[in-house]
């Protein structure tokens, strides 16, 4: 503990009466007063009146400060936090945007593939149906054309007939037969 | 002296302190590293050197190398003792609290924000800490 001297003593009453400035702080705890001085103890005790009541208005200035600070450090995570969430969900988005626009992909190959199909059945069908016509109306007119030569008949305009009727057929059989060909080969590539 | 790594804490503290008189001056540092080259230094080469004669550490000191258990093993194992020390932290884990009583510590106070009661309360057992008689002393 400091004892003041009487110098001291009286410049601090002085500028507390005059001025109203008192000694404050952990400064003010080591200060002590003359024996029996009674003005300078009441002095004293006065500041640490005063230092205490300074000191219980900031502390509570400071908790509240360090309440908000709390609350804001909580909202800062919180954000933080939801903004985490929110970028998974937009990654979770663009994963499943992703997977969606390969499945329609996926859906629209399917469709084509089977419209190409159908259209390649189709078209086997009708070449095999024309296939049929051909060969038919060829052994129409072969038995026909042979009847005439087993019946003694003239066979000069049938005889022509089958003859370019033949040749025609058996042209129109190969592209037909090559057609065919294509139309298989196709369908199995797909 | 207070080790602690928030600010604002420092000046309820030492407000708090102040107030109860608890305190004649506090040295209020922000890492255990800090504190660490302080006790570094008194000890060994100037074991004599005028000590804190109590250090409250807190337990999560964020940017330092070291938690507050640690500093308070360092500090009784490493720095010779010589002052009253425990933790202030606002955890009150059971296993935390175990592992600080087995480093040394010998209070945990627990921070909140009405912190005065539990700090009167350690003034009033401060003497047996410094006669190393009292036990570990949760404040709640």
């Amino acid at each position: 503990m400091v004892e003041v001297t009487e110098h001291t003593r009286n410049v601090l009453l002085e500028v507390a009466k005059k001025r109203k400035i008192y000694v404050e702080g952990s400064f003010l705890k080591i200060l002590k007063a003359p024996k029996g001085d009674k003005e300078f103890e009441d002095y004293l005790a006065l500041c640490k009146e005063k230092d205490i009541a300074v000191r219980k208005k900031r502390l509570e200035v400071t908790k509240q400060f360090q309440s908000q600070n709390k609350d804001l450090v909580a909202k800062q995570e919180e954000n933080d936090s939801l903004m985490k969430d929110l970028q998974i969900a937009l990654e979770e988005a663009k994963l499943s945007e992703q997977e969606a626009e390969k499945l329609r992909d996926d859906a629209v190959e399917d469709l084509e593939l089977m419209q190409k199909k159908t259209q390649f059945e189709l078209i086997s069908t009708i070449v095999k149906v024309a296939l049929y016509v051909i060969i038919g109306v060829g052994i129409l007119t072969t038995v026909m054309y042979g009847l005439a030569l087993f019946s003694g008949a003239d066979t000069q305009i049938i005889g022509s007939t089958w003859s370019n009727m033949f040749g025609i057929l058996l042209t129109n059989a190969f592209s037909i037969v090559g057609t065919i060909m294509g139309v298989k080969y196709a369908t199995e590539k797909d | 002296m207070l080790i602690d790594d928030e600010d604002l804490f420092h000046l309820v503290f030492e407000d708090a302190c102040s107030i109860l008189d608890i305190t004649l001056s506090l040295e209020a540092l922000n890492s255990s590293d800090e504190a660490d080259k302080l006790f570094k230094s008194w000890f060994p080469d100037d074991p004599n050197h005028e000590r804190p004669e109590c250090v409250f550490v807190d337990l999560n000191i964020i940017g330092s190398s070291f938690n507050g258990i640690e500093m308070v093993d360092k500090i009784n194992h490493e720095y010779g003792n010589g002052c009253v020390i425990g933790i202030i932290s606002s955890s009150d884990d059971h296993q935390e609290i175990e592992k600080a009583k087995k480093a040394g510590a010998q209070f945990w106070i627990i921070k909140s924000d009405d912190i005065e009661p539990r700090l009167e309360e350690f003034k009033n057992d401060y003497d047996g800490y410094v006669n190393k008689t009292n036990p570990f002393k949760i404040y709640k």
